[in-house]
């Protein structure tokens, strides 16, 4: 009876959501982890069946909270390549913008909540304070804080309202020395790295071989990144640094995050520039009206069989704020999509979890687990 | 230890006392700030929307913006016109949540009586879908946000509800998705068509006119067709393409198509 399985979760600080870590203790140390998912499973891409392409946009806000941006942004693509449809070039450079500014809008929560789990107070409120500022230029161009809403096949809703540029150049000068203040908190002081220096070790084979991506698997050195590798939107066209440490413990994962905010305020900055001297469309000129044309009436479904539209294949991938995600919709020509999946980040990220917490102490899971940067509305979907 | 591209871990001081210090130091000078400029709103008492006070508030906390700006464009509780409605459907059939019925208002004759969406706020999640669907800019989003009341029936806003909120001139969410240039129309599959008129009747852009077209007898050893001869032709440029007669017709014989 000396060992025994406890489970941290599903009601738990240390989980950010609903799913439920078992772990397998001798004492302090932890010998097996056994993670299970699925609580917040709704049916997203069951549902996206019974959705007509534009409307499964409000789906994608609520699959992942923290980045509703990122997760249309790649929606969309998939449903444009689905459609045979290009949007404009101003509207793909709001959706580089929107996707690098949710980017911060999730790695400062993710900053808040992950020094909440290592014991720090202070400087959860000045993540969260500085996050509403982000949710604030959402607000102001999407109208609404979490759920957007925002982007469109063929373009994205609405334009930039005037003077838009001028307020995001302020919060991003404004942001640049709040990250200087975070490092003074936490990298500067000795709490931080006695709790987090050689915790959760994960060599980049083993990343490779788990399919575990985005900063875990640059924190262990490698330079894969989407937005590099497979450039899409805008992103050949924008100058930044791909942010790599050779730690791959729970540090190397804050330096990494630390340094991407700090590049996505560089991406932000190129594309203010490029929508300042470049007006324009921001929606694809010929649209077909079924994107958004109701439902069929009931009692009388058979008309839209009469149709005759062009079917295809969509698949497209992401840099998202937690890691590489990937779409996939087959439209076999109806009104809805025949069939939408969708590739998860964290899923990946999680289901590794026995290859980083194994043999480490019970009190490391929360520092660890918060390192991983864990969304569960996505992970289940 | 970090690789190129990686800030470099500020130098730890040879002093232990520092590591504690410096975070300390940050933490205390963010509180002074604090104590002279919170960065919070008292809410109930300090009102994000109201005028005097949002311009002011978020520059005073040290916040690099102001909030007013922002605020306009908020997506909140709906504004109906019910004057300039024209009992499309056109919001009913764009909500992805199935929040809106269409009820009957005082108004319109008794063969075309006139309905206005009756919004259930309980099922709303605000996607602003039905604000862009309609043709004739009478829904639309206010920045009002407050809902909360004791019974779940007072979340339905009826459509005199909706034109309540109207009549308040909260500002209203100004930004309108940018119509495509649209590709698809309403065609007709003539030789299904019995020429019964409904589509004429129930549009409500009155944009389905009734044309009589030459009789055809039947051939010789086919029975006669049920048959008035006449058959719609749809303006174009006034239909809003709602699919209401899409949906009245009985024969199945309007569809979604494109002209060329």
């Amino acid at each position: 009876m000396s060992e025994m399985w406890i489970n941290m979760g599903p009601q738990h600080p240390m989980t950010h959501g609903l799913w439920n870590l078992r772990v397998h203790v001798d004492g302090e140390m932890v010998l097996d982890v056994d993670p299970e998912m699925g609580y917040l499973h709704r049916g997203i891409e069951k549902i996206s069946e019974d959705r007509h392409y534009n409307e499964v946009v409000t789906l994608m806000d609520r699959c992942c909270y923290v980045a509703g941006l990122a997760w249309e942004h790649l929606y969309i693509l998939s449903a444009e390549q689905a459609l045979g449809i290009r949007p404009p070039e101003r509207a793909e450079w709001i959706r580089v913008m929107s996707e690098e500014f949710q980017r911060l809008g999730s790695h400062l929560m993710w900053y808040a909540a992950f020094v909440q789990d290592i014991g720090l107070m202070a400087p959860f409120l000045y993540g969260m304070r500085d996050r509403d500022l982000v949710l604030d230029l959402f607000q102001s161009y999407t109208g609404a804080r979490m759920t957007y809403e925002y982007m469109r096949v063929g373009g994205v809703r609405n334009d930039l309202p005037n003077g838009f540029t001028d307020q995001s150049r302020k919060v991003c000068d404004w942001l640049i020395d709040r990250f200087e203040e975070y490092d003074r908190l936490c990298l500067a002081s000795a709490i931080f790295h006695k709790r987090c220096d050689g915790l959760g070790k994960m060599s980049r084979a083993d990343c490779v071989a788990y399919g575990v991506t985005g900063p875990m698997l640059r924190s262990a050195g490698s330079k894969r990144d989407l937005r590099k590798d497979r450039p899409y939107s805008a992103y050949d066209r924008v100058e930044f640094d791909v942010a790599t440490a050779d730690g791959a413990d729970v540090t190397a994962r804050y330096l990494v995050r630390m340094e991407e905010m700090r590049q996505s305020v560089r991406i932000i900055r190129q594309a203010l520039d490029w929508l300042d001297k470049n007006p324009g469309p921001v929606m694809a000129a010929r649209v077909p009206r079924w994107l958004g044309a109701p439902y069929a009436p009931i009692g009388n479904e058979g008309y839209l069989l009469k149709r005759n539209y062009p079917k295809g294949l969509g698949l497209s991938a992401i840099e998202e704020p937690h890691g590489e995600a990937q779409a996939y919709i087959v439209n076999d020509g109806g009104e809805h999509p025949y069939r939408v999946k969708f590739r998860s980040p964290v899923f990946a990220n999680i289901s590794a979890a026995k290859k980083y917490l194994v043999g480490y102490r019970i009190a490391d899971i929360p520092p660890i687990m918060g390192s991983v940067d864990v969304c569960v509305g996505e992970c289940d979907r | 230890m970090a690789a190129e591209g990686v800030r470099k871990e500020p130098k730890s001081a040879d002093n232990p006392i520092l590591w504690v210090a410096r975070p300390m130091a940050t933490a205390a000078r963010q509180f002074g700030k604090s104590l002279i400029r919170p960065s919070t709103i008292v809410y109930p008492f300090e009102r994000l929307e109201d005028p005097q006070f949002r311009e002011e508030v978020a520059v005073a906390a040290g916040k690099p913006i102001g909030v007013g700006a922002v605020w306009d464009n908020y997506r909140g509780v709906h504004a109906l016109n019910v004057a300039t409605c024209i009992s499309c459907n056109l919001c009913a059939f764009s909500c992805p949540d199935l929040c809106i019925d269409m009820v009957t208002v005082p108004g319109g004759d008794p063969k075309h009586p006139k309905k206005c969406p009756e919004i259930d706020y309980g099922k709303c999640s605000y996607c602003g879908f039905c604000s862009d669907a309609c043709p004739e800019g009478c829904l639309t989003m206010t920045t009002r946000y407050e809902l909360s009341t004791a019974k779940r029936s007072e979340m339905v806003y009826s459509p005199a509800k909706l034109y309540e909120v109207f009549q308040r001139k909260l500002p209203m969410n100004p930004v309108r998705i940018e119509l495509p240039e649209n590709e698809d129309a309403i065609l007709l599959d003539p030789p299904l068509c019995i020429g019964c008129n409904a589509c004429s009747r129930d549009c409500p852009t009155q944009c389905i006119t009734m044309i009589d077209i030459p009789k055809v007898g039947p051939k010789p050893g086919e029975k006669p067709a049920k048959r008035i001869w006449k058959e719609p032709v749809i303006n174009d440029s006034d239909c809003v393409r709602c699919g209401t007669c899409i949906s009245v017709c009985p024969k199945e014989c309007l569809f979604w198509g494109s002209r060329t």
